[in-house]
């Protein structure tokens, strides 16, 4: 299954937007890099719809107490209900658990065209 | 009406929400409040005292991003977009109101006449703009329970309301089952009402703040068990042998430990309190209920034995929070259970705690 799903210019970077690839719905990101990413909208906790989330950057993980740091701006994909943090450039790895992650679709870009695929 | 409109697979699962969040902005409430209340809030910009010190855990705040009016107006302040996102799309057939705690007049640690001021004006938005307005919602009495005679004249005037089912007691830094406060619960009995509690800001830690969000939201349920404990021992289900408790947005899951914990400590130290007449885990049993959310993630298996513990199957009743950030959803936040069981959590317990919610038939009955 194959769609064109937007324009490359119509999603700008730090933007993300909902679709859908067939019946699926899809939440597709574009990461401050410029590159696109796609997943499934619905959140695997209890299935709230990743697009009215945000795509932010997170607190980097720290040995001290006390400290922060803020790293991977633009590459986060924070559930609008309960907040889970999703790394967007690491297969859509639950920060707290790598080992659960969002279903990824394949993104290319043709022509002028953002096309999703599985 | 309602039945009409749902979907055989929705007839199956009937459910009473014990939890959502209406919210007034104060800007609501100015037609229902005479002067000089009227006049604080437009002339000298009164707020409710508000003491949480952390940046607020999700990325709207308390809230689910999501349940943001689409004008732009607060999350819970729409009868019509909460009909949308919530009432309609999961078909209620039931939902019992809980205010946003903000205002909060049982909170206000001084001026409670402003406060019981502010409980009238807002028990009367909430009927002609919400219990009113929709056949599905029930409501939350608002009172300034630190003046317990104006709290019980407050229950007195609309009490008899058919829509109210309750008295909101928040959970702050009163334990309301001081002899003090039994006023409240009188005229709650006396008007058919239960009593429900639900946490504001309560001082978790000492009668302080911890450090980070997390570490106070974690604690939360100590809080409830304090009010549990508290009206326990003050002999409240005792003297007013009809109230029930519903205890909001605490879980469920602190109630097989706290119902054992005193049942030991009410065999060694009944003679302190010999108004107790039962093993305090038979008055909860008896009396309390509790709401599901925030619900901790489980399998059947787990989830059962809390059931074990607790010795019944009739205390549990659903709550999704709608519309705040840790919202739990009807269909994904339980594990997949036997379908009486289901039926009581999702329906019937909340059915048979409040008198004045009627039943609706249906599900696999």
């Amino acid at each position: 299954m194959k769609q064109v799903v937007c324009k490359k210019t119509e999603l700008q970077p730090g933007e993300k937007m909902r679709t859908n690839l067939g019946r699926i719905p899809v939440v597709v990101c574009r990461t401050l890099d410029g590159e696109f990413y796609a997943f499934s909208n619905s959140c695997i906790h209890q299935g709230a719809p990743m697009s009215e989330g945000a795509i932010c950057g997170a607190t980097a993980p720290t040995d001290t107490p006390g400290e922060y740091r803020y790293e991977k701006e633009g590459e986060i994909l924070r559930c609008p209900w309960h907040g889970r943090e999703y790394d967007i450039k690491n297969e859509g790895r639950m920060l707290v658990d790598p080992s659960r992650r969002l279903p990824s679709f394949k993104v290319s870009i043709e022509d002028d065209n953002v096309v999703v695929s599985k | 009406m309602v039945e009409q409109t749902q979907t055989n697979s929705q007839k199956d699962r009937r459910l009473i929400d014990t939890d959502i969040h209406e919210r007034a902005v104060y800007e609501d409430l100015i037609p229902y409040l005479d002067n000089p209340w009227k006049r604080y809030i437009t002339d000298c910009h009164w707020l409710q005292e508000k003491h949480m010190p952390y940046t607020q855990p999700s990325i709207a705040g308390v809230d689910r991003a999501d349940a943001r009016v689409p004008d732009g107006r607060p999350a819970g302040s729409d009868l019509a977009f909460m009909q949308k996102q919530l009432l309609d799309d999961i078909g209620h057939n039931y939902g019992i109101l809980t205010g946003a705690l903000d205002p909060s007049p049982s909170s206000m640690h001084g001026w409670y006449e402003m406060a019981t001021a502010l409980a009238t004006a807002y028990n009367n938005w909430q009927i002609e703009n919400w219990l009113e307005k929709d056949e599905r919602l029930y409501g939350s009495i608002q009172i300034a329970g630190q003046d317990p005679q104006e709290a019980a004249r407050e229950i007195e005037r609309v009490g008899s309301h058919p829509k109210m089912a309750q008295v909101l007691l928040p959970i702050d830094d009163i334990l309301w089952g001081d002899p003090y406060y039994h006023p409240i619960f009188e005229a709650a009995e006396r008007n058919n009402l239960m009593i429900g509690m639900h946490h504001n800001e309560p001082p978790t830690h000492f009668g302080k703040w911890p450090r980070y969000f997390i570490e106070w939201h974690t604690m939360i349920p100590t809080s409830h068990m304090i009010q549990v404990s508290n009206l326990i021992f003050n002999g409240v289900f005792d003297k007013f042998p009809n109230l029930k408790l519903m205890m909001i947005e605490g879980g469920f899951t602190y109630a097989p430990h706290l119902m054992r914990k005193m049942d030991q400590q009410y065999k060694d130290l009944r003679h302190e309190v010999p108004w107790v007449k039962r093993m305090p885990s038979r008055i909860v049993q008896e009396h309390i209920c509790f709401t599901t959310q925030p619900m901790e993630e489980m399998s059947k298996r787990e989830f059962m034995q809390y059931v074990d513990q607790m010795g019944s199957e009739d205390m549990i009743c659903f709550s999704t929070d709608y519309p705040h950030w840790d919202y739990d959803s009807p269909t994904r936040a339980l594990p997949s259970l036997e379908e009486p069981l289901r039926q009581k959590i999702f329906y019937e317990n909340a059915n048979a705690f409040y008198p004045k919610i009627p039943d609706i038939k249906g599900g696999n009955e």
